[in-house]
Formats: structure tokens, C-alpha cells, sequence
């Protein structure tokens, strides 16, 4: 059943582009649209987009770079885990649930690696791996979308951000300890 | 928020870095300065002008007992070029291979950002035999390993961020001018239409067939599919259609936060990376993850949106608490 559904999705994900291509080009002719110039109209806008993304990024990612390098992280699992124990997270897991939102390369790192002690199929390689899978680099995220039209008062997105990693890694937490539990 | 997180994780870095160094100061943890008693293996055939080829025989005990660690440590032998006169004084080039103590490849990176140790020679002596030799090895001195590891990440980030802005360019533009097309044919009304019912409702302050929907719509389709190459340059355009509805530019529109706890939520039905992973790792089964990861980021997703229909109405986030700036940010 699992493995229907993942072929499934995989040959979906195999055709989406190609199909989502000819599907508007296509159609476009059909409707008589000028398609090349109309893309080339659009296209333009790439280059300023991607551009006007880099002061955000830059403020973004320079900030957690010096944070993870500082060793701050081993500082706050260690704040933070008489907390989590309490909910039953394995402190191994825990450097894994702060560092996702923050670092994307930084997490894929730290999940092989725990991967490699634990082993992928123990518990802590399962919660680990499912954590990654499930959650997107938030502060990344709010970094690009809110850079490429150039918003600087956030509002309540960061907070919005945090809860919803928060209860991600709850969730993770919860389904794999019904699911795999010890 | 966004301000104080930010401020927070620079200034946290500082001071642990300084506090981190300080400690390594008063603790000498690097013994700079000192004498590190090493067993060489030298093959005979290699002495030369260019310095003399041996390894460095490592004793794990030895090893601990020298820098006062407890820490696990491999038997080893590690590469060594000695360059010596014949009082047997000179300079050193150590080569840290993989199973190398992890303080000496803290040491070397601080150092060079290699994986080799440089530093002097005291003693160097052959044996009878012409192979097995004794001497000390002094190390350059060690300091400040994490302010200069912050610095380094500071600067080699800022770089990396340019590099994947640059990077997005050549698909941002192609799908930019394919959503042009579908725009222009009328394809992306049809799409909203279907979905009009759920969009409504998660985004209330939008037009239900203003391009923006449709955007959105293909948005989170892609980064369920994880064609996260289609996924940003789409997100990116539905960001540029909310932003046309914005009253007040510079500031996060309701619906932009809305979009954004749908996208970092990260509901994805196939987690590609995390399964590559493990089998790389030598899982059973690394697919087991699939359902998991789904409810996972389900989890996420309805927290977010909920987070964001609540948070909306709190005054201390209401959208006119600060001076907007609509005139200079129009870019």
C-alpha cells in the first residue's frame, strides 16, 4: 500500500513539469496567444526577483551561520532539555527540532550524522528522519518570500512560524512514538 | 519579532564565542606552547632534502593524558614530514587523515582551515634501526577557535546567500514566463475556480480568481510533488500578487502570512532527501518514514494556519502599529 502510494507520487512528480509545460503552452497556442513574446515578457522579471532577494538572505543566513559556528546550540539543548524531557524527546533528537527551522544544509548534516550513531532504523534515526521530512527551513522561507517584494515589517509571520514548528516537531514526536514507540 | 530574533542570534554568538574562548584560555585546552611526546615511524627510503617522511604513531592514552580529555580517540598513525637539522631541531607539517583526534582538526581548521598542523620540532631522534624515532612536537599556538569560526561563518554565509539568489535567476525567469502564458490563456482562472471554496475561506482578503490564488494553488502543489525548483520561483510570484493587493507596502499582508504557514509547514507526500538519506545510512526500510512525515507536517500546516487566523487580530500585530512606508519601498 505505501509503496503503490510512493510510486504513484513519484511518477506524478516525474511528469508534473513536463506536463504543466506543454499544458500551457498548448493551450496558450490554442487561444491564440503569443506565446513567445508573452513568456519573454515575464521571464524578464526573473533577474530582478532573484536579486532583490539578497539583502534578506544575506542578513538571514549570515546571522545563523554565526550562531551555529558559536556553539550557542550546545548551550540551549542543554537549557532547554529538562523541558523536553519532560514530554519524552530524546535529548539526541533535540539539536535535530532547533536546528531545522534555522539551517537546511545544517539539519541534513546533523540528521546523517545521527543517522550513522544511532543507526536509521532505532528509534532516534526514525524520529530524526521524520522531523526533516516533515518540516520545511522556516526562517530560510520567510527570508526569500518576504525579500522578493521587499517586506521588512513581518508582523506575526515569525511568531506563526515558530508555532507551527513547534507543533510539527510535536506531531513527528507523538506519531512516531505511537507508531515505533519504546 | 522578526528584529529581535535577528539580534538575538548575533549577539548570543558573541558572547559565546568569547565566553567558549575564554574558557579554552584558562583551561589551556589546546596546551599551547607545550611539548607533545610522539613515537614517529620513519621509512628509510624516503629521507631526503626535502625532509624526512614518517607517521606519527598516536597513543590514545598518551593523547588524553596530554590534553587532560576524556574523549574517545582512535589508534592512528598520521602522516608526518619533518624537516630537521641535524640536532634533530626543525619545523613539522602534520596531515590529520580521518580517524585523527577531533581536537587536532578543531586546532588545524582554526589554524588554516586545512587539515594539516604545522608547528616545531624539539629532539628529533632515529632509532638503532634506522626507522622507530622519538621527539616533541610543539604546535602553533591556539586562539580565539570560535570568534574566528564565527568570522569565517559570517563571511563564507554571506557569500552562499548570493550564490543561491544568483542561482534562482535562470528558473525564476523560465517559470515566471510560463505562468505569463497560462496567465494569458486564461488557464490559471479555470485552476482557481475548482478551488474556490477552500481559498475563500484561508484567504479571505484576496479576490477568489485574483491571480494570486492560482499562484498559491500551484505553489503548494509543487512542494507537495518536492519540485522545489518549480515551488520558489511560483511561491515567489504568488508573494508579488499579494503584494499588489497590499495597502501598505514594506508591511505583511493577513494572507501573506496565511500563504507562508502553508509553505513552511512543508507538507510534502514524498520526503525524497530525508529518504535518500537513510538508505544511504543502510536503512530496511526508508520509506517507513513517509506516513510519519505527512502527519508531521500536517500537524504543522493546521497549527500554522490557525496561528496565523488568531495572531492576525492581536493589536500588537495589527498591520497600522507601525509607520508604514509605501512611498520609498515600491522597488
Amino acid at each position: 500500500m505505501a509503496e503503490l502510494f510512493k510510486n504513484i507520487v513519484n511518477l506524478i512528480s516525474i511528469i508534473a513539469i513536463p506536463a504543466m509545460i506543454a499544458i500551457f503552452v498548448v493551450w496558450a497556442v490554442c487561444k491564440k496567444v503569443r506565446v513567445y513574446e508573452v513568456f519573454v515578457e515575464g521571464a524578464k522579471e526573473g533577474f530582478t526577483t532573484a536579486v532583490r532577494i539578497i539583502p534578506y538572505l544575506v542578513a538571514m543566513l549570515f546571522a545563523i551561520g554565526m550562531f551555529r559556528a558559536s556553539g550557542a546550540m550546545d548551550i540551549l539543548v542543554m537549557l532547554i532539555s529538562p523541558i523536553t524531557d519532560l514530554i519524552g524527546m530524546p535529548a539526541e533528537a533535540l539539536p535535530m527540532a532547533l536546528l531545522r527551522p534555522l539551517s537546511g544544509s545544517g539539519s541534513l548534516g546533523l540528521m546523517s550524522e545521527i543517522m550513522k550513531t544511532y543507526g536509521p532504523d532505532s528509534f532516534i534515526g526514525v524520529l530524526v528522519s521524520t522531523m526533516y521530512g516533515s518540516s520545511e527551513t522556516t526562517f530560510y522561507v520567510l527570508a526569500v518570500y518576504f525579500g522578493s517584494v521587499q517586506i521588512r515589517r513581518t508582523r506575526h509571520a515569525v511568531s506563526v512560524g515558530i508555532i507551527a514548528d513547534i507543533c510539527g516537531m510535536l506531531g513527528a514526536l507523538i506519531i512516531c512514538r505511537i507508531l515505533f514507540g519504546v | 519579532m522578526l528584529n529581535h530574533i535577528w539580534a538575538f542570534l548575533i549577539i548570543v554568538s558573541l558572547i559565546t564565542a568569547v565566553g567558549y574562548d575564554t574558557y579554552d584560555e584558562m583551561q589551556d585546552t589546546y596546551q599551547n606552547g607545550k611539548p607533545f611526546p610522539a613515537k614517529t615511524f620513519c621509512k628509510p627510503t624516503f629521507h631526503s632534502s626535502s625532509g624526512i617522511k614518517g607517521e606519527v604513531v598516536l597513543e590514545p592514552e598518551e593523547f588524553q593524558q596530554f590534553y587532560g580529555v576524556t574523549a574517545n580517540v582512535k589508534e592512528c598513525r598520521l602522516p608526518i614530514s619533518l624537516f630537521v637539522d641535524s640536532t634533530g631541531n626543525g619545523t613539522f607539517l602534520l596531515e590529520l587523515s580521518t580517524d585523527a583526534p577531533k581536537l587536532w582538526k578543531t586546532m588545524a581548521q582554526s589554524v588554516s582551515a586545512t587539515e594539516q598542523l604545522r608547528g616545531e620540532v624539539k629532539g628529533f631522534s632515529l632509532g638503532k634501526d634506522g626507522t622507530n624515532g622519538n621527539c616533541s612536537l610543539i604546535f602553533e599556538p591556539i586562539h580565539f577557535v570560535k570568534l574566528k569560526a564565527i568570522t569565517n561563518a559570517a563571511m563564507s554565509m554571506a557569500t552562499t546567500a548570493v550564490e543561491i539568489a544568483l542561482g534562482l535567476i535562470g528558473i525564476m525567469a523560465l517559470w515566471l514566463g510560463l505562468i505569463k502564458i497560462a496567465e494569458a490563456a486564461g488557464f490559471l482562472t479555470i485552476l482557481t475556480r475548482m478551488l474556490t471554496p477552500i481559498t475563500r475561506r484561508l484567504f479571505p482578503d484576496v479576490p477568489p480568481d485574483h491571480p494570486a490564488i492560482a499562484a498559491i494553488i500551484m505553489n503548494v502543489a509543487a512542494n507537495m510533488l518536492g519540485l522545489s525548483n518549480a515551488a520558489t520561483p511560483i511561491g515567489l510570484k504568488a508573494m508579488e500578487e499579494l503584494n499588489k493587493l497590499n495597502p501598505k507596502l514594506g508591511t505583511a499582508t493577513n494572507a501573506m502570512v496565511t500563504f507562508l504557514a502553508i509553505n513552511t509547514g512543508g507538507l510534502i507526500l514524498i520526503p525524497a532527501t530525508a529518504i535518500a538519506v537513510r538508505a544511504a545510512a543502510g536503512s530496511n526500510n526508508p520509506g517507513i518514514i513517509i506516513g510519519t512525515s505527512i502527519v508531521g507536517a500536517l500537524c504543522a500546516t493546521v497549527a500554522g494556519v490557525i496561528a496565523s487566523k488568531l495572531l492576525q487580530r492581536l493589536p500588537w500585530y495589527a498591520m497600522d502599529k507601525e509607520k508604514g512606508d509605501s512611498e520609498k519601498s515600491h522597488g
